[in-house]
């Protein structure tokens, strides 16, 4: 799923003067589209910044405007301790799906040549996610609890005496399911820019006698670039707005702002859960800009 | 030549890899045949038995671990499926037939369209929540949940047609048109059945999406639970192997979904090749 590759650009834009109404007509296939997202998306987000300097009572929200839920925020260690764990995880995990990624794409996308076993092993990475995402994240609890499958193996090969108890329920235990959840956005872009560095160039490389080490730092690297960036921009956007597996398996003690927002909903402080999403909001738009600034990826992919 | 062992390094790796994305699913799947009522959801098996399957489908005594809150929330998550998949695929069809012709502001109209897949169902979720509460409208499964899951499957069934157009030959529909069949008929003879196999794509794509949403439907849907947040109900309380034997289930329910769309596919990919074979004839 490239989205450059569907980008308005390339798509076939002949006008036929064989179909008159078609130039016309576009307008008119394009308006439901187009009405429904302005409606259940932007104003909704719209929304969500103008609530957010509504005034809050403690039942309900009037629209009196004020900063003082904004305030609140800002005067609030539970909240900026959120605000700073969300930036933690997002970048513990934006890392460990890369270095845990990597590889695997390396060898998919750059040593396996056979393209069914390729495409074979491609398969294998996404199959997981025809299950329930609650089920993944629910999964890992029987691994890593205290009498979980981890320490059960690792007990077995003698490699610990005693159970490993901070596996489960801590942030430790969120970074390593949220790894496996996401990781696969990561090994899909990147193999795919592996695929299509040209083999004579690598060869080339090795004919001159550049090591391995040598061939990967200046040319299988950069090239593979644009892939790690839309890898972390997957990566990015879905971790920071996480609430569940945070919660499921930290025990509800690692707070993410996504989580802060469920809460505040539910205790219907809709001001203040408006707050929050607008930082939020503004996190992933900084994220995801930063990274579009390394790479320019319409001109790289 | 060193590469000569890093590929064997890396192919190791990549076992490993496999292993860490399937262990988990291995690992729910064999204590979800755990002895029950009283078989606890860790290692080791006390017993092998399918109670916790006879106990999803309410076939065991009554005991003191409550059956799971499921039948009504997996009626009303198919029927939510259902409808995203007919809107999200009709509206993603029309959108990508709309960006076969340049028209102004389709640069715009792109990034509105997939943004709908890339901010999270929390922001969604909490601005239309925000909004069905200012205007005065109930938040139901089947209103606000359903618009937010059409918001973001379209993106999807957008994207699938947008790549089958653009293999697409238009020279045949410009054959019907210039023999003088109005465009409606030759959409619907000619552009509808070569367009078919990513139809159905994006139909997997939006059911399955929507099947499994729960970020977006726990803000905008109101009292009445979808699978998903009955599910995610469960979670604070104490957990038992039912659970497990649950996910086994929507886990093989997912694979009969995904047989179904390959039979439907290697039908339809048969019937366009026989088509294109009596064209050239």
């Amino acid at each position: 799923m490239t989205i450059a590759s569907t980008t308005p650009d390339t798509t076939d834009m002949t006008p036929s003067n064989l179909g008159p109404l078609r130039s016309k007509a576009s307008y008119w296939l394009i308006a439901p589209g187009v009405i429904w997202m302005t409606l259940f998306l932007v104003v909704p987000l719209g929304m969500m910044v103008y609530v957010s300097f509504w005034s809050q009572t403690t039942f309900k929200i009037e629209p009196i405007l004020t900063t003082k839920s904004w305030e609140t925020f800002f005067s609030s260690d539970t909240y900026l301790n959120a605000l700073w764990t969300t930036i933690r995880i997002w970048l513990l995990v934006l890392l460990s799906t890369f270095v845990v990624g990597y590889p695997t794409a390396l060898f998919v996308g750059l040593f396996v040549k056979n393209k069914t076993l390729a495409t074979t092993l491609l398969v294998l990475c996404v199959i997981p996610f025809w299950t329930s995402f609650l089920i993944r994240v629910l999964a890992w609890r029987p691994m890593l609890g205290k009498e979980g499958a981890i320490n059960i193996i690792l007990q077995a090969l003698h490699i610990t005496r005693e159970p490993i108890e901070a596996l489960l329920f801590t942030e430790l235990s969120v970074i390593i399911g949220m790894t496996q959840i996401y990781c696969v956005f990561m090994v899909g872009p990147i193999a795919f820019m592996l695929g299509r560095i040209d083999p004579n160039v690598i060869e080339a490389a090795r004919d001159l006698g550049a090591s391995f080490w040598r061939i990967f730092r200046t040319i299988i690297l950069p090239l593979s670039m644009p892939g790690v960036i839309v890898g972390g921009i997957f990566v990015s956007v879905m971790v920071l707005g996480e609430f569940a597996t945070a919660a499921a398996l930290s025990g509800r003690k690692v707070n993410m702002l996504g989580n802060i927002i469920v809460t505040q909903v539910g205790s219907l402080k809709w001001a203040f859960a408006a707050v929050v999403g607008v930082i939020l909001t503004i996190l992933m738009g900084v994220v995801v800009a930063g990274f579009l600034r390394i790479v320019d990826l319409k001109r790289e992919l | 030549m060193q590469t000569t062992f890093i590929k064997p390094v890396l192919g190791v790796y990549t076992a490993l890899f496999l292993l860490f994305l399937y262990g988990p699913f291995v690992v729910l799947g064999i204590l979800s045949f755990q002895i029950g009522p009283n078989g606890g959801p860790q290692f080791p098996i006390i017993e092998w038995s399918t109670y916790w399957y006879q106990h999803v489908f309410g076939l065991t005594p009554p005991s003191r671990i409550a059956p799971l809150p499921i039948y009504e929330g997996l009626a009303r998550s198919l029927t939510l499926a259902f409808m995203t998949m007919i809107v999200s695929t009709v509206l993603g069809v029309m959108s990508a037939q709309a960006f076969r012709t340049k028209f102004k502001g389709s640069d715009v109209v792109f990034y509105l369209i997939v943004l709908g897949m890339m901010v999270p169902g929390v922001l969604v979720g909490l601005g239309l929540a925000l909004v069905a509460n200012s205007v005065g409208i109930d938040r139901t499964w089947w209103s606000t949940a359903f618009v937010l899951h059409v918001v973001y499957t379209f993106p999807f069934a957008f994207l699938v047609m947008l790549a089958i157009f653009n293999r697409f030959d238009p020279s045949v529909e410009e054959a019907a048109w210039s023999l003088g069949v109005s465009p409606i008929k030759t959409f619907r003879k000619v552009t509808f059945p070569l367009i078919f196999p990513g139809v159905l794509s994006a139909m997997l794509f939006a059911f399955t999406l929507s099947y499994d949403e729960f970020s977006r439907t726990l803000f905008a849907s109101g009292r009445d639970l979808t699978l998903p947040l009955a599910i995610y109900g469960t979670f604070s309380i104490e957990i038992h192997p039912n659970i497990f034997a649950f996910g086994v289930l929507t886990t093989l329910f997912s694979f009969a979904l995904l047989a179904v769309y390959a039979i439907l596919m290697t039908v339809s990919l048969r019937r366009a090749k026989r088509l294109a074979i009596q064209e050239d004839a």
